[in-house]
């Protein structure tokens, strides 16, 4: 709500802010300022509302039941890869992570190990390729996008050495973890809300959260100001190798199967596309975990409104493709509709400038 | 008359960047322009240039009157402007460059290589550059680019060459062939707009010198009869030159920062000390080592040998976050690369690092941060004093203030603030207010200021010592209630002229 124009190029910056806050806007300012700002949340209110006249069944706990249990899995992963994205790095390798620590998983509870300590191993397996990606990224700083992406398929060939034929059958026990419930909703679901709340308190309460935006933003001026800029996307790496081997353990265990050249592929897609539909940019220092949740269930609620209409797979790939490429544009356009409001408020008579 | 302009104003929001200005450049007549930072000299430049369009007036160059110029219609009138940041491209050789947009082709589409190697072999010649026309322009030199872009706008017809600061990069053997250069042109017959900083080269090569304040032309005469001293009292205004009295400091309080022999990649045996409270110049020219200095106290480059001692306790510095430790903090020079976040709000801009010392168990305390932000922000003078406001839409003045509070508060725990060109790209109000934060840390807080500059107005205004730096060594040490802008405007002279 403020004004004051952007900064010249000019040697001599001779702007002035024109000083203070904006008049307390209307109403309708304020709700046209708030549609502005999250779009992607008014498309997917319509979107659902649409697609329930039209189905009557969307909204059916049968229905979102499922729903919640395909983005629960994106989710778990996209929140650590936003805060990567956020800090300005990306991390490709997920989908292969997730086959990774889905064999893994499904090896340790074949050879009599329990569902938790399948679970630990998986959570094991995904971190130390993150430990991999990180290093490489950070200490020896290469591009993560070509990191991640060599591990993407680096990591696929491990998890075929590691099964080579598929695995099956792993119990009830530790199916539990893929398709349970507790208190009626699935314990993927908690699992993701446990995922993204955690996320979003770390990055609006601590310390180290700001941080992530700042490195995003300007790494050297992070650097300047003490900020340690290696050890936090390290650890986001780490992170985001973890989540993406729980989501391997969490997927086998739904499918009751392994198999390794299979699982998770194009998963590192999905979790990309949820994280820039949500509108975090790929140039860094924006975003939160709210972007995330509403990316990742409009993508969910897209494709499951697509299927209850009745449109064919090859259409709903279509047609998802399209959509990411349309949130974008309205995200941009919104941008600049935004920036106007702003240069408007600015430009106002009225106020008098005060020498800066 | 080749070039005049008239009444030529230009207005950014509030601010007026020029006011009315009326400048006259002739044929064959190198004219200097002469200012302060903020002056308005860049916006001159870029109006010539078609950088920006003027609100009001009028520039004209061979009897045609323009409103306003861009970028082709500029070269279309004769214009050749040489930025002080060079607008040639690495990757592509000399001749490449020399003729890139206005290629010479044949049927408009086959490039002409043989024909525009044979001009680019005189154009080279002409202005003195002895390499070959195929060299790619990243094995050149400052100077020897600078002298391609010469050659570029004589392959244009210039009559009007501005030349923006060209010596602030040069060796003083290229800032001589330059001159000579300047000379040749104008006995050509080109007219010649020069902007510079030093006086030495004013007095040396302009035939016609115009001082700008504030946006205003404030003296224009040509250069016979004018001494040195004249262009000092036109440049200062001794209206706000006019310095408040620093508090002097006892000179045997112990030292808040004792440097002690220090080597390091371009710095020489340095060892100096400020006292609390003190606030102290480092001056030189660009390349003299005075940003180095502070980059190295604060652990942006390593140290070869010798000492640092913050409060008497010797302190190991390796990188910025040691430094910080310390109690040593850096406002860096390039404010928008270096210092702020853009796209996040002044108040997380303030608190980033004390964040992390105010927070308990690892929990941010939104209180202590934003009482942290509330204070300095009524203590510098912020506006608009809204912790919610992007940094980037501050002015360059409040951008400074913050930067300056990340360090300096009830938190941080800082006991030196070293600054690099502090008023870098800062009105000439906000100027005056920057000083009184400083000398406000420094008295109120006790804090030792060491600043580096190479605008000796502003070391009179600010230091209570000066420690001039040329080439990695500190050579002098001035106390500045005995010192005046001419000396110090001197000591550039002499670095200029190898003895």
């Amino acid at each position: 709500m403020t004004t004051a124009s952007p900064p010249t190029v000019d040697g001599a910056d001779r702007r002035t802010p024109s000083t203070g806050r904006a008049a307390a806007p209307s109403p309708v300012a304020a709700a046209a300022g708030w549609l502005v700002k999250n779009p992607l949340l008014v498309l997917l209110v319509v979107m659902v509302a649409g697609v329930q006249l039209a189905t009557g069944s969307q909204l059916g706990w049968g229905n979102l039941r499922g729903v919640f249990l395909d983005a629960a899995v994106i989710a778990i992963v996209a929140a650590p890869v936003a805060m990567l994205v956020i800090a300005g790095y990306i991390d490709l390798s997920v989908g292969s992570t997730l086959a990774l620590g889905g064999v893994v998983a499904g090896k340790v509870v074949q050879s009599g190990g329990s569902p938790l300590v399948a679970v630990g191993c998986a959570l094991l397996a995904g971190a130390a390729v993150g430990v991999v990606n990180a290093v490489l990224a950070t200490v020896f700083g290469l591009s993560s996008f070509i990191v991640t992406l060599g591990m993407l398929t680096a990591v696929r060939g491990v998890a075929q050495l590691v099964s080579p034929l598929p695995l099956s059958n792993f119990g009830e026990a530790f199916g539990f973890l893929g398709i349970g419930n507790i208190a009626g909703i699935p314990l993927p679901a908690l699992l993701a809300v446990a995922v993204l709340l955690a996320a979003g308190v770390f990055l609006t309460r601590t310390p180290a959260g700001r941080h992530v935006y700042a490195i995003g933003v300007n790494r050297e001026a992070a650097y300047l100001s003490g900020v340690d800029v290696r050890r936090i996307p390290f650890l986001l790496f780490v992170t985001s190798g973890a989540a993406a081997g729980l989501a391997g353990a969490i997927t086998v265990a739904r499918l009751n199967s392994a198999p390794a050249g299979q699982l998770g592929a194009g998963f590192e897609l999905s979790v990309i596309t949820a994280v820039l539909l949500g509108g975090i940019a790929l140039t860094g220092g924006e975003g939160s975990m709210v972007d995330v949740l509403v990316g990742v269930l409009f993508m969910g609620l897209l494709r499951n409104g697509l299927t209850l209409l009745g449109v064919t797979t090859f259409w709903q790939n279509v047609a998802s493709g399209l959509a990411l490429v349309a949130a974008i544009a309205i995200a941009a356009g919104t941008h600049v509709v935004r920036g106007r409001m702003q240069a408007r408020e600015a430009h106002r008579p009225d106020e008098p400038a005060t020498a800066g | 008359m080749t070039v005049s302009i008239r009444g030529l104003t230009k207005r950014y929001g509030p601010t007026l960047a020029l006011d009315h200005v009326d400048l006259d450049i002739a044929a064959g007549e190198v004219h200097a322009l002469l200012g302060h930072n903020g002056a308005g000299k860049s916006t001159v430049i870029k109006c010539l240039g078609g950088g920006t369009a003027p609100s009001a007036g009028s520039i004209t160059i061979g009897g045609t009157t323009h409103d306003a110029l861009d970028p082709r219609s500029s070269i279309a009138a004769g214009i050749a402007v040489i930025y002080q940041h060079l607008s040639l491209i690495d990757r592509l050789d000399v001749t490449e460059n020399l003729f890139l947009g206005q290629e010479t082709t044949t049927a408009g589409v086959f490039l002409r290589r043989a024909d525009q190697r044979a001009r680019a072999v005189r154009l080279l010649e002409r202005v003195g550059l002895d390499v070959s026309p195929d060299t790619p322009v990243r094995q050149l030199t400052i100077g020897q680019r600078q002298l391609v872009e010469i050659a570029k706008a004589l392959s244009r017809e210039a009559r009007l060459l501005v030349l923006d600061e060209p010596s602030a990069a040069l060796s003083p053997v290229e800032s001589r062939r330059l001159a000579d250069l300047v000379r040749l042109l104008k006995a050509e017959g080109i007219a010649v707009l020069y902007v510079t900083h030093l006086l030495n080269e004013v007095v040396e090569l302009a035939d016609r010198t115009t001082v700008m304040r504030d946006g205003r032309v404030v003296w224009s005469q040509p250069m016979a009869g004018v001494s040195k001293t004249d262009l000092v009292t036109a440049v200062s205004g001794r209206a706000h030159g006019a310095a408040v009295a620093p508090r002097p400091v006892d000179p045997d309080t112990p030292p808040a920062l004792t440097v002690d022999h220090l080597q390091a990649p371009g710095l020489h045996d340095v060892s100096l000390v400020v006292r609390p409270g003190e606030i102290v110049g480092l001056y030189g020219l660009v390349g003299s080592g005075r940003s180095r200095l502070l980059e190295t106290l604060f652990g942006r480059r390593p140290v070869t040998s010798g000492t640092v001692a913050v409060d008497g306790r010797t302190v190991r510095v390796r990188r910025p976050d040691d430094a910080l430790r310390a109690g040593l903090a850096l406002v860096p020079g390039d404010r928008l690369r270096q210092g702020l976040f853009g796209s996040l709000s002044s108040g997380e801009n303030t608190v980033l690092r004390v964040m992390s010392l105010t927070a308990r168990a690892g929990w941010r305390r939104p209180r202590a941060e934003q009482e942290v932000f509330r204070s300095t922000a009524a203590a510098f003078g912020l506006r608009p004093a809204d912790p919610e406001v992007p940094v980037s839409r501050l002015s360059g003045g409040n951008q400074q203030k913050v930067l300056i509070a990340r360090w300096v508060n009830d938190r941080a725990g800082t006991r030196v603030l070293l600054l690099d060109d502090p008023t870098q790209g800062v009105d000439v109000g906000a100027r005056a207010e920057i000083y009184e934060v400083l000398r406000q840390v420094a008295a109120e807080r006790g804090l030792a200021v060491l600043f580096a500059s190479n605008d000796p107005d502003e070391v009179v205004a600010l230091a209570q010592r000066c420690l001039v730096m040329r080439q990695g060594r500190v050579v002098d040490d001035l106390d500045m209630r005995h010192t005046g802008e001419e000396q110090l405007l001197d000591l550039i002279h002499t670095e200029l002229e190898p003895s």
